[in-house]
């Protein structure tokens, strides 16, 4: 399945300037990619370049063979989670959690389904219907991570994810995204400043 | 409004330090007495067992329905125009951007007077006098009310929210309805409370762009009540069933507005990068200029046009135009600003306290502060004049009647305005400070205050341009040989002859001016206090 | 904090202290003494400063304040009657008059001097209560330069009025005095025919302007609008002249249609209940003088009740008084003006 992975070609990023050497990486189903760096380092921009959101200087990123460069970000498929869970305030735990299942034309009743088993496979299957601000910072945390993987992301991507969270809550959500993205099979990369996290999680490692 | 979402903001009031939680009652007590006070002396001297019978004729009951058609068409159009513009003005930093917010701003503020003959003049062969050109009228006042309050809570959304949703696979379209609306919710609910009110109590507009029975309104029955027919009753029932109305909107729009938790971040806006977003940023831009500027244009126009052709005459004509029959254009100029200036004082006092109230959970003072955007103008000026012209109470000499009137009309907009942006400030803050070993009140500055001056300049500077083109209050309580810039302009259009016209034409251009400099520099102060 | 209320405060004192330099004449008073007379007015009431300055000689300091329109201005004077916001009122017409002497708003008074006014001035004071000051006339204004481009023949009364309906913009008599005035001409001149006249304008296609100032300034030819007949002031020929562009313009481009004429009189009054009743009457003198008298042509653009006044040359030469002009009786006008103003909206749609 090496076709399914992502794959960045000499792919420089940054706003005007260029903000790092050309950067050439893979990751395959089931493996973490984490880069690891100071803060301020471009870390967060590499993320936001491969999601869509801003333009490569130079280089093409491959979703297997397909070129992503020109696709728009609600095209890439990807799973994106940043260091708040960004919850919509607006929508329940379990429409939270279907909103990409919605999105690619399911009927509510298929999308609840299946954000039902991904809310009782994250240890939350009693919290359906609270109100997103009414969470825990760990709940949120897992309903976020269920929200990115629901629609079953070609790459997923972490941006210090649960950074805010106490350390015990942080390792115990970190080793719930492992466990998931390797039974899903789903390319992850995961951005820290943590050398500590990066051991914990990484099957390879880019150090800036 | 305003409960907290943690823990320590629930306990934020009961924290304050004592004397802000007993600024309340300076709203209070000033709404108490300039403007429940009035309006129950109006009633009371006004009332018959007749004005029951004019509350459940059929006749007023058909005005509130067309009147009420007529306002949810102007929302809808002034939310179709305003989102659009609040979108690329407060989610994008771009040269220019203060001059378009400070000239959306002017149709608000611009007598209604002079809209109207700017629309008469622009549209009178192209569109009939009707609902439609009533609805575009109003839309155009009221693109402000929109673009001001919806931009204010689009400035503060979680940008990183939308890019979630599009990588969860949301296109553009959907992404807008299913998480930019939504989350814009409260502010478009507020934003089209106020643009019903307005558009339901309208006045100048529906006189001069309306066709009679289709566009009425209760503001227009109660003008003919009173000045024409002198039917009491009839004009006491139509200001009462306004009251009414416009309290149900509010309740109505309080419902619809969801608890929300306290907003978080206050993101800067973005520059605009790539072609697409420069297309849409200048394509919106051009728009909302030519939208503002094509009336505003043709009165323009005629300032500096005459009979014999184009004419630089009117505006160099102004110091020595005939003074001694309207009274100097510019003493009426200087007056205007003092009025203006010591309205924003009293308005940013008032919305501040009112603000500060909210925070303490006086909620009722707000409610309070919303009524003066029911009252019809004529109806707050007589109340007034009842309660404040006799004996010791006779405040006209004083000059003081002015400003506080405009200040009390002012207010829903400075409230509105103030309430939102201090709930974007974090009420830990107030803790950390009170732990570091400050006073309540240096803490509850250190806290909010950076935020709070910068929202009570804006407000202020509002208010006062709000003062500036005022006409309905003024023309009721100005001394005579001291007319204000509106009220003036009203007076050379109700004479015949070009000088009068052209007049009223230079000083409404000066008036647009004058508005949009003190908006961009209020404008200016207030952001940088908000947004760093 | 404190520093930002003390700015605030400052501001806001040193604004009072120049918003009260500014108007120099308008002390803070608790209670007003002998000298000082508050008159209410409407809001197009003018006349030069020589007239407060001369009153002041006298000693008397006169306070003027403006409370909207005639209507509104009636209206305040009715709901304070008795306990009147001012001293005396100016400017209640004889469309209103009537519904306010009803109410007890005015106190009797005879000034000295309208014995000087015209003999059909002396007696119209509804039964001694206001004393007449001026008056002017709600007239079909005609654009001449139009109506000699296009060869057209100038309609001579209102009989002739349907027939040219197209050319004609009048004001809703709901929203505007003028229009008004020239409902009462046509209810005057047809009697309980008058709605089948309008219903002709109606089909004759006569626009309706909501205000005066709509009518006048977009609707009329000489200001780039459509239509050459509009209904204004009998004076608006003479005030086209004074307030031209320039002194050059010596003939008006327009001129009166006299057969369409409707009386307005306006009347000052003392207010029952006054603080300063002599004082109020002794301002009422100083307006029917003759200096003032002839102080009002040019400031109000109506004509002074005074037989002796001399009217200014504009006037005289080209909006001399109207003669033959018509008005209702007070009693007719308060009694029908709700059924007038209903009927000739169903009949005009409006």
């Amino acid at each position: 399945m090496s076709d399914a992975g992502l794959r960045a070609r000499d792919l420089v990023i940054g706003y005007e300037t260029p903000l790092t050497q050309p950067l050439n990486f893979e990751v395959g189903p089931g493996e973490i990619l984490v880069v690891v760096g100071e803060s301020g380092c471009g870390k967060s921009t590499l993320l936001s370049t491969l999601a869509g959101v801003t333009l490569p200087l130079r280089g093409e990123i491959y979703s297997g063979d397909r070129c992503l460069n020109d696709v728009p970000i609600h095209k890439r498929n990807i799973g994106l989670v940043f260091q708040d869970p960004l919850l919509f305030p607006h929508l329940s735990v379990i429409d939270n959690i279907g909103y990409s299942l919605r999105a690619s034309g399911q009927s509510r009743d298929e999308a609840r389904a299946r954000s039902q088993e991904l809310l009782d496979w994250v240890g939350l299957g009693n919290i359906v219907n609270q109100k997103t601000w009414e969470l825990s910072g760990g709940q949120a945390g897992r309903v976020a991570l269920a929200r990115a993987i629901a629609a079953k992301p070609a790459v997923l991507l972490l941006d210090e994810p649960y950074s805010a969270l106490d350390s015990p809550t942080r390792m115990r959500l970190l080793a719930d995204v492992k466990n998931l993205v390797g039974l899903e099979k789903i390319p992850t990369i995961h951005v820290t400043h943590d050398h500590g996290e990066a051991q914990l999680l990484a099957t390879r490692t880019l150090t800036w | 409004m305003g409960n907290g979402d943690e823990p320590l903001s629930g306990t934020l009031a009961s924290h304050l330090p004592r004397s802000l939680k007993r600024l309340w009652v300076i709203p209070a007590v000033l709404l108490l007495v300039f403007l429940v006070y009035p309006l129950i002396r109006l009633t009371a001297t006004a009332w018959t067992a007749d004005t029951v019978n004019a509350l459940l004729a059929s006749t007023l009951w058909q005005v509130v329905l067309l009147a009420s058609v007529q306002a949810m068409l102007s929302v809808g159009l002034s939310l179709l125009i305003g989102i659009p513009i609040a979108r690329v003005l407060f989610t994008y930093q771009f040269l220019g951007r203060g001059f378009i917010l400070a000239l959306v701003t002017i149709p608000f503020v611009l007598p209604t007077v002079v809209v109207a003959l700017g629309f008469r003049s622009l549209f009178g062969d192209l569109i009939p006098n009707g609902l439609l050109l009533v609805v575009i009228a109003h839309a155009y006042i009221n693109i402000a009310v929109v673009v001001r309050l919806v931009g204010a809570q689009w400035s503060t959304l979680d940008r990183r929210m939308e890019v979630t949703a599009a990588t969860l696979g949301a296109g553009p379209m959907r992404i807008f309805s299913t998480i930019t609306l939504p989350a814009l919710r409260n502010s478009i609910v507020l934003a089209s409370a106020v643009v019903f009110i307005f558009s339901f109590s309208s006045l100048g507009i529906v006189v001069v762009l309306g066709d009679g029975s289709g566009t009425r309104t209760l503001e227009q029955v109660l003008l003919r009540s009173t000045s024409v027919l002198l039917d009491f009753p009839t004009a006491l029932a139509a200001a009462i069933l306004q009251l009414i109305v416009v309290g149900l909107v509010f309740v109505i729009s309080a419902r619809v507005s969801r608890h929300e938790p306290r907003t978080k971040i206050i993101l800067e806006r973005a520059r605009v990068r790539g072609p697409q977003a420069a297309f849409v940023v200048t394509a919106t831009c051009l728009v909302a200029v030519t939208l503002v500027l094509a009336p505003i244009a043709s009165i323009f126009w005629a300032s500096i046009s005459s009979s014999g052709g184009l004419t630089t005459g009117w505006w160099s004509g102004l110091s020595d135009f005939d003074n001694a029959r309207i009274g100097s254009p510019l003493e009426a100029l200087g007056r205007s600003v003092g009025l203006a200036l010591f309205t924003s004082v009293i308005a940013a006092i008032l919305g501040g306290a009112i603000a500060i109230a909210v925070m303490s959970r006086k909620a009722i003072v707000a409610t309070l502060a919303l009524i003066p955007l029911g009252v019809s103008a004529v109806t707050l000026g007589l109340g007034i004049l009842l309660a404040f012209s006799r004996g010791s109470l006779d405040l006209r000499g004083t000059g003081a009647l002015i400003p506080i009137t405009h200040a009390l009309i002012a207010v829903p907009i400075v409230v509105a305005m103030a309430t939102p942006s201090l709930r974007t400030v974090d009420p830990r803050r107030y803790f950390v400070a009170l732990s570091l070993g400050a006073g309540p009140l240096r803490a509850w500055w250190t806290a909010f205050g950076t935020v709070f001056s910068g929202v009570m300049l804006a407000a202020g500077g509002l208010a006062a341009a709000v003062s500036l083109g005022e006409f309905g209050a003024a023309t009721l309580l100005s001394r005579t040989d001291s007319p204000t810039v509106p009220v003036q302009i009203a007076r050379l259009l109700s004479k015949p002859g070009e000088s009068a016209f052209a007049t009223a034409a230079v000083l409404s251009v000066i008036l647009v001016v004058m508005t949009m400099s003190l908006l961009l520099v209020v404008d200016r102060i207030a952001s940088r206090r908000v947004f760093t | 904090m404190f520093r930002f209320i003390a700015v605030i405060m400052s501001g806001a004192i040193a604004l009072t202290a120049c918003s009260s330099s500014t108007d120099s004449n308008s002390g803070v008073q608790s209670a007003p003494d002998l000298n000082t007379v508050r008159m209410i007015t409407h809001e197009s009431f003018v006349l030069s400063p020589s007239f407060v300055e001369d009153l002041l000689e006298q000693g008397i300091d006169l306070e003027i304040t403006s409370t909207g329109d005639a209507g509104t201005l009636t209206a305040s004077a009715i709901l304070a009657a008795g306990q009147p916001t001012a001293d005396l009122l100016f400017g209640i017409d004889n469309t209103l008059a009537l519904r306010a002497t009803d109410e007890n708003v005015f106190e009797a008074y005879t000034s000295p001097e309208l014995a000087s006014a015209l003999p059909q001035f002396i007696q119209d004071t509804q039964g001694g209560l206001l004393t007449p000051i001026d008056f002017g006339d709600v007239c079909i204004n005609i654009d001449d330069t139009w109506f000699a481009q296009e060869g057209t023949s100038v309609p001579a009364n209102l009989e002739q009025l349907p027939e040219v309906a197209n050319l004609l913009v009048v004001q809703d008599p709901a929203t505007s005095s003028p229009g008004l005035a020239f409902l009462l001409a046509t209810v005057a001149r047809f009697g309980d025919e008058w709605p089948s006249y309008w219903e002709a304008l109606r089909d004759g296609g006569v626009a309706v302007a909501g205000s005066w100032t709509d009518a006048y300034y977009t609707q009329f030819t000489p200001s780039g609008g459509d239509r050459p007949l509009v209904v204004s002031y009998a004076t608006s020929p003479a005030a086209e002249i004074v307030f031209a562009e320039d002194a050059s313009v010596s003939e008006p481009s327009t001129s009166v249609l006299p057969d369409s004429c409707y009386r307005q009189v306006e009347y000052a009054g003392v207010l029952a209940g006054a603080e300063n009743s002599a004082g109020a009457q002794a301002v009422i003198d100083a307006m029917l003088s003759r200096k003032v008298q002839e102080d009002i042509p040019l400031n109000m653009f109506v004509y002074p009740v005074r037989a002796d006044a001399t009217l200014p040359e504009v006037f005289s030469d080209f909006t001399p008084v109207i003669a033959n002009s018509t008005s209702l009786p007070p009693a007719q006008v308060s009694e029908q003006l709700a059924s007038l103003l209903d009927t000739w909206g169903t009949v005009m749609n409006r």
